[in-house]
């Protein structure tokens, strides 16, 4: 699919440029497109076909001569991969080359990156949930960060556009804090979910446990598949069935015959004319041969992912711009955010042994926040809140690790259906602190020379607040739920875990405080927008990625109104 | 639930990687023949018809095949051969030998030449020696995990290798690689063993 540009000499111009395929360049590619903009999207890895390129989407463990175990030399260049803990032999080529992409962590920061076509929309958690005026109201309110631009009526619209494009599957409850989307049928709960949201319900007024919200198709939309319930979805699905630009936006694009794609280009800097007062165009390093080339193009989407994006604009210096495209207010870098995670509690429950389930959910349950509403419960400990990501199972054969047993009845029994457990972990939001920060590092220069980014950041006493309360609620919520041998845990990771990087171009209304207006362009520079996670002025509980959606679908319609009025 | 699915750990690595080095102390043994025709990759002689024999005691054949019907300590001779640095490597080697010269100080002889009853008395001391593993959330322990020693990396890997194994996921456990749906609550009796993936 979709036009490669692979010859320097012809097509250096067009009317948009897209940085980066993944959630939101994907989006952005699909909305200029659709709306007759000649678009060339510049992606620094290679082309991932959909379906063709899902390599080892079919195989079970004995089809890999390791079933599933990495060799050192494939651990060797994913050392973020094995911190991080999700890479493996089945997803490892979809992760980038770390070691050819280095970044230096002044304090210890995971930053996962996924450098090809699609990039990291082929291995996100796919859980969507839409934001609420409790969170765009925040910062005004407790008087961290900036204020947003926007609030919930700006976006809900383009919410229910992207979601009725993208599918996302969910029960809707009707909840001020976490409004409705337009959904596909929900996924099912299983018996022992369904146990413990009755109890938990009925203990805890106000809290509710709910089937994740997630970007699976339970039916057929668009031409893609519904979800086979494999749950091997970060190998690529060959049935399209849950939300990617390979399976989606970018097919969109594509259909419209305005879309050519520029793989294995790595974008330099955005040019920027001094006698126009915009940008003209982007800077290329092409990866397999190190050529420089300029693109031209009247409108620019920034969507190389947060830092990476916030990495470009502070690398386009010019005398109108002399510390990065934009960084008139120097907040540019700054204000780098994501969700705490991996703090909770795990237990086990009695009874259900003659219950059991069929088919692998790609999906657990969610848990609502319930602290600091604008009508409940307020803690006098933290501002913001958290919610629960988790789930109910049986122990399989693992289970025979732990036991004290082996030998012929043993290999019997673990044959069998084990023990039910239920976990639940929360995910926290993380306040815009100014001295969160990327900046460029010339010390230390990639595999093309060009500088790279240092990250400097860490959870502050609010953070570490949440997290408290997130652990003892957990127990208590568990406990009550009369779970047994509840075992809490705060797993102590550092930032970037949780792989929800926001901020560092935030949005706001003051070009003085601000990087971009509520519109996503850039204060001073209008024809550049930034439509991924840099854009983000606070980070909410819930996870961003159906809001990036709808911010660029929203940015993209005014990009071209702006266009149309000869404005950009 | 799946985050970013994470990979089933084996318990592998961390084990293996913080095995102290030392303590050599081998005693030849010439009673024992490797299992035909197999040439390990890493193993030595001795050290894999220790592996074989481990293997077969966890997992023997009843009316469902053994460890070692799949082959079970092959699948471990390659994944000790190829996945492992080689510092990895060293600290296996001298687990390896250490649990049978232990073995030999205890019974007199090393592992492989225990009868079965030592064999299972061997393990069971072991079993009720080693510290266990955290429950997981996602792939990953939870809490403070207190180190797990050799045998319960070993363990963890014979059933790995037993249950990942052909023969015992399309055969044995309920395997369907494609379930088109998600049925939430559904009888025991309807489906049995557990399921393969």
């Amino acid at each position: 699919m979709a036009n490669y540009n692979i010859d320097a000499e012809k097509d250096l111009t067009y009317d948009a440029i897209v940085i980066g395929s993944g959630i939101s360049g994907g989006w952005a590619a699909k909305e200029l497109c659709e709306k007759g903009l000649k678009t060339l999207v510049l992606e620094r890895g290679r082309i991932v076909e959909h379906i063709k390129d899902y390599t080892t989407a079919y195989l079970d463990p004995w089809d890999m001569e390791y079933r599933g175990a990495m060799t050192p030399e494939q651990k060797k260049i994913h050392p973020i991969g094995e911190r991080v803990g999700f890479v493996g032999e089945t997803n490892q080529h979809f992760y980038a080359n770390d070691l050819e992409n280095p970044y230096t962590e002044v304090k210890p920061f995971l930053w996962v990156r996924a450098h090809q076509m699609g990039g990291r929309s082929l291995l996100w958690g796919k859980q969507t949930y839409r934001w609420s005026d409790l969170d765009f109201e925040a910062n005004a309110k407790d008087g961290h960060g900036v204020d947003w631009p926007i609030r919930y009526k700006d976006i809900e619209d383009w919410y229910t556009y992207v979601e009725k494009f993208a599918g996302i599957s969910g029960d809707p409850i009707g909840l001020p804090q976490l409004p409705d989307s337009h959904f596909l049928p929900p996924m099912e709960l299983n018996c022992v979910e369904k146990h413990v949201k009755e109890r938990l319900e009925s203990n805890f007024k106000g809290r509710n446990l709910i089937i994740g919200r997630c970007a699976h198709l339970t039916e057929a939309i668009n031409g893609r598949g519904k979800c086979q319930f494999r749950n091997r979805c970060d190998r690529g699905c060959p049935y399209g069935a849950y939300f990617s630009s390979n399976s989606s936006t970018l097919p969109a694009a594509h259909a419209t015959g305005n879309l050519t794609i520029r793989p294995f280009s790595i974008v330099q800097s955005i040019e920027y004319d001094e006698a126009k007062g915009k940008a003209s165009g982007v800077r290329i390093i092409d990866a397999e041969t190190s050529e420089e080339i300029i693109y031209r193009a009247k409108v620019i989407f920034c969507n190389a992912s947060a830092m990476s994006t916030t990495q470009i604009l502070l690398n386009s210096t010019s005398n109108r711009f002399p510390e990065g495209l934009g960084n008139d207010s120097g907040e540019l870098g700054h204000n780098l955010m994501d969700h705490t995670y991996r703090i909770g509690a795990t237990g086990l429950v009695d009874g259900f042994e003659d219950q059991y389930y069929s088919g692998r959910r790609p999906n657990g349950i969610y848990i609502p926040r319930y602290v600091n509403l604008k009508d409940g419960p307020q803690s006098d400990k933290f501002v913001r809140g958290f919610g629960f990501q988790g789930g109910g199972y049986r122990q399989g054969w693992g289970q025979g690790t732990n036991m004290e047993d082996f030998g012929a009845d043993f290999k019997d029994k673990i044959m069998n259906p084990g023990q039910w457990e239920f976990f639940i972990t929360g995910f926290a939001e993380c306040l815009p602190y100014h001295s969160n920060r990327v900046f460029l590092n010339k010390e230390v220069t990639d595999k093309w020379g060009q500088p790279t980014l240092s990250v400097d950041a860490e959870w502050g006493e609010n953070e570490y607040a949440l997290n408290k309360q997130i652990r003892s609620d957990a127990k208590e919520m568990l406990e009550t739920a009369g779970l047994r041998d509840v075992l809490d845990f705060d797993n102590k990771h550092e930032m970037g875990y949780g792989i929800h990087e926001m901020g560092t171009a935030r949005m706001g209304k003051d070009p003085k405080t601000s990087v971009l207006n509520g519109t996503n362009q850039v204060h001073a520079c209008k024809n550049v927008f930034v439509t991924d996670g840099a854009c983000m002025t606070s980070s909410s509980c819930v996870n961003p990625s159906l809001t990036y959606m709808a911010l660029t679908a929203r940015a993209a319609d005014h990009a071209v109104n702006e266009l149309n009025k000869l404005n950009l | 639930m799946n985050r970013r699915e994470a990979l089933k750990k084996t318990g592998l690595l961390g084990g293996v990687a913080a095995g102290a080095p030392g303590l050599l102390s081998l005693l030849q043994s010439c009673s024992q023949q490797s299992r035909s025709g197999w040439v390990p990759q890493f193993l030595s002689e001795k050290q894999a018809q220790f592996i074989s024999a481990f293997v077969d005691t966890i997992l023997p054949k009843t009316d469902t095949p053994g460890a070692l019907d799949v082959k079970t300590d092959m699948f471990i001779d390659l994944v000790y051969a190829k996945t492992l640095t080689s510092e990895a490597q060293e600290g296996v080697k001298a687990e390896l030998d250490k649990f049978d010269s232990d073995c030999e100080s205890k019974y007199g002889k090393s592992f492989a030449d225990l009868s079965n009853e030592e064999k299972r008395d061997c393990l069971m001391t072991h079993e009720k020696e080693t510290a266990k593993f955290n429950r997981g959330v996602w792939g990953t322990t939870v809490g403070e995990q207190e180190p797990v020693a050799f045998y319960r990396n070993l363990k963890s890997m014979a059933l790995w290798g037993y249950f990942s194994s052909e023969e015992i996921g399309k055969n044995v456990l309920n395997y369907d690689p494609i379930p088109g749906q998600y049925r939430g609550c559904v009888p025991v009796e309807e489906i049995g063993k557990i399921w393969t993936l």
